[in-house]
């Protein structure tokens, strides 16, 4: 049961951060190898807001998903819109986001150090339920992460812009020709993958300590989410991510809990292998 | 100033043997990405291979010229192994699974105490020819050494890179289709050079682990893969020779800087880091200006879909 709620925490956290990798890995049409260090970035800008600043959680949460955002419009002026006019192939795109994850990883150890840190906040005890022990961190993750699945959830079904991001991701030239403005789409869509990493990055700064490599480590369990879930589909990627998040806590029963890790690269590899198109995403 | 020429003479060898062995280590890379365009995020995996599997033979009572064989042999067999999962689809994935396997090799590194040692790492192997050469001159024998393997390594590249295999390479690169439409079965031919470029990886690492003389797993940390792709890119895709100029260029970069830091106001922390942001920002600027690097030509790039 413990594992479970453990599970189910942390697979929340991978399916929020995963669909903005998701959403760009369909619409832009490569991998964006600094996602999670944006995951990263946002818990260190929150860290400085809460710790340093002494803000509240709830204030320094908005101010990390801002400063986020805007680092990410930022990339998309500077990198990915000249790229993409030059033609760059995703190959030479993908290379470019494996040197910004290195530069934005770096710069965090270069002002924060290496060592891991924590959020200033008073640490309550844990209630019982069915013989598990829950934080009340954890159940502030699983509700937050639920408001924020219904939020994108209803911007892409209801908003104009949504549907333009649905859009894009299916068929970029179509939506050209039918009079979207690509070019502010893709940044919508920057704003929304990047915020949903940046609250995925402070909430699971809630639940583990915030140290410069936790996107790089978050990273694969991204990636086997968004391949679980069919590349491109918000919703089968929240399933892989709670899929993924399950599995990695449910294998310490059996396997050293250093093996988490590797749990997400078998599954990823068998999906890869057996029905490389996703297992909730159809064919795409 | 005798004593400056005793000082710069052994400062010189290590840095001839570093850039030696990364310069094999990023020829395997370069015969994927720069002829295949294979996107090897893990390269440094093989290179871990390579030289666990050496030592561990060697360790277990082989002779060093058949550990060193086990060890180029098991690197070629795990490209194998994860390119068959990965080739048939985007090239992407490859970069996702083998960046994966690189990180989860070192946590078995790590944990695996009972074959590995874990975090205490290997010593005590062998080392070729250690009875025979006086310690002094060992380091000097060892840059012959490693000058000569450097030269068979590029002239066997460069005759398989001429020779029909090569061309087929080359028009995969070009244009996947094409060539299969001409009959050559592009899976295949992409899952060889994958072997290939980690079966020179894991010689590299064999190579690696005689010059250090003690393997641990965080000498295998995926930082070195992208050093091997900053060799290439500075050098010059698809380049063979560029690749290694690029390493010679790079391994003194390196070595440089760590004087250079005495200067600079940074704890050793945050010199590393600094190096490493220095690294992102170089790979960021180099494929945006000049992906074809500096010494490479433009005609030669696998990226133009």
């Amino acid at each position: 049961m413990q594992l479970v709620i453990n599970g189910l925490v942390i697979g929340s956290i991978i399916a929020i951060t995963a669909i903005g990798l998701s959403m760009i890995y369909k619409t832009l049409n490569f991998v964006n190898f600094a996602h999670g260090d944006f995951v990263a970035f946002a818990a260190y800008i929150a860290l400085f807001a809460n710790a340093s600043l002494g803000m509240h959680l709830a204030s320094a949460f908005l101010v990390a998903i801002l400063a986020t955002i805007v680092l990410g419009i930022f990339m998309e002026k500077v990198v990915w819109h000249p790229m993409r006019r030059k033609n760059a192939s995703r190959t030479t795109l993908i290379i470019i986001s494996i040197g910004l994850a290195l530069v934005l990883r770096n710069t965090l150890i270069f002002i924060w150090g290496g060592s891991t840190r924590n959020y200033n906040i008073p640490v309550r005890r844990g209630f019982e339920f069915f013989g598990a022990t829950i934080a009340p961190n954890q159940v502030l993750v699983i509700i937050s992460a639920f408001i924020l699945v219904f939020a994108l959830h209803c911007l892409l079904s209801r908003t104009k812009i949504g549907k333009s991001i649905r859009a894009l991701s299916d068929n970029i030239d179509l939506a050209r020709i039918s009079g979207i403005d690509v070019d502010r789409v893709i940044l919508w869509t920057w704003v929304i993958g990047l915020g949903l990493a940046a609250a995925g990055g402070v909430l699971y700064g809630l639940v583990t300590a915030i140290r410069p490599d936790m996107g790089w480590y978050l990273l694969l369990p991204m990636f086997a989410a968004v391949i679980l879930g069919g590349i491109g589909n918000p919703y089968g990627t929240i399933a892989g991510g709670i899929v993924i998040g399950l599995s990695q806590e449910l294998s310490t029963a059996i396997l050293p809990t250093e093996y988490k890790f590797a749990v997400s690269f078998v599954v990823m590899t068998l999906v890869l292998l057996l029905k490389p198109e996703g297992i909730f995403g159809g064919a795409k | 100033m005798i004593e400056y020429v005793d000082m710069l003479l052994p400062y010189i060898t290590t840095i001839l043997l570093i850039s030696s062995i990364y310069a094999i280590f990023s020829l395997g890379l370069n015969l994927e990405w720069g002829f295949t365009g294979l996107i090897n995020f893990g390269h440094v995996a093989f290179l871990a291979i390579g030289a666990y599997t050496t030592v561990m033979f060697n360790m277990s009572g082989f002779s060093l010229f058949v550990s060193v064989i086990a060890g180029i042999v098991l690197s070629g067999f795990f490209g194998l192994l994860l390119g068959i999962p990965t080739l048939r689809l985007r090239e992407d994935y490859l970069a996702i699974v083998t960046i994966g396997f690189s990180e989860v090799l070192r946590f078995i590194l790590l944990n695996e105490q009972w074959l590995t040692r874990g975090p205490f790492g290997i010593h005590g192997f062998d080392r070729p020819l250690q009875d025979v050469i006086p310690y002094q001159y060992y380091n000097t024998f060892l840059l012959i050494l490693y000058l000569m393997i450097l030269v068979i390594v590029y002239f066997a590249l460069e005759r398989l890179i001429r020779s029909p295999w090569g061309r087929v390479l080359k028009s995969i690169r070009e244009d996947e289709e094409v060539s299969s439409a001409l009959g050559k079965n592009v899976f295949w031919y992409r899952l060889q050079s994958l072997m290939i470029g980690s079966a020179i990886a894991g010689l590299a690492g064999a190579m690696l682990a005689f010059y250090i003389s003690y393997i641990d797993p965080n000498t295998f940390k995926p930082i070195e893969t992208f050093h091997a792709w900053i060799i290439i890119i500075l050098g010059g895709t698809a380049s063979n020779k560029g690749t290694i100029v690029g390493a010679l260029v790079f391994c003194t970069f390196l070595s440089v800087t760590q004087f250079t830091s005495r200067f600079l106001p940074f704890t050793a922390h945050q010199m590393g880091a600094f190096r490493m942001i220095v690294i992102g920002l170089l790979l960021i600027i180099l494929m945006m200006h000049k992906p074809e690097g500096i010494f490479g030509k433009k005609e030669e790039l696998a990226l133009s879909d």
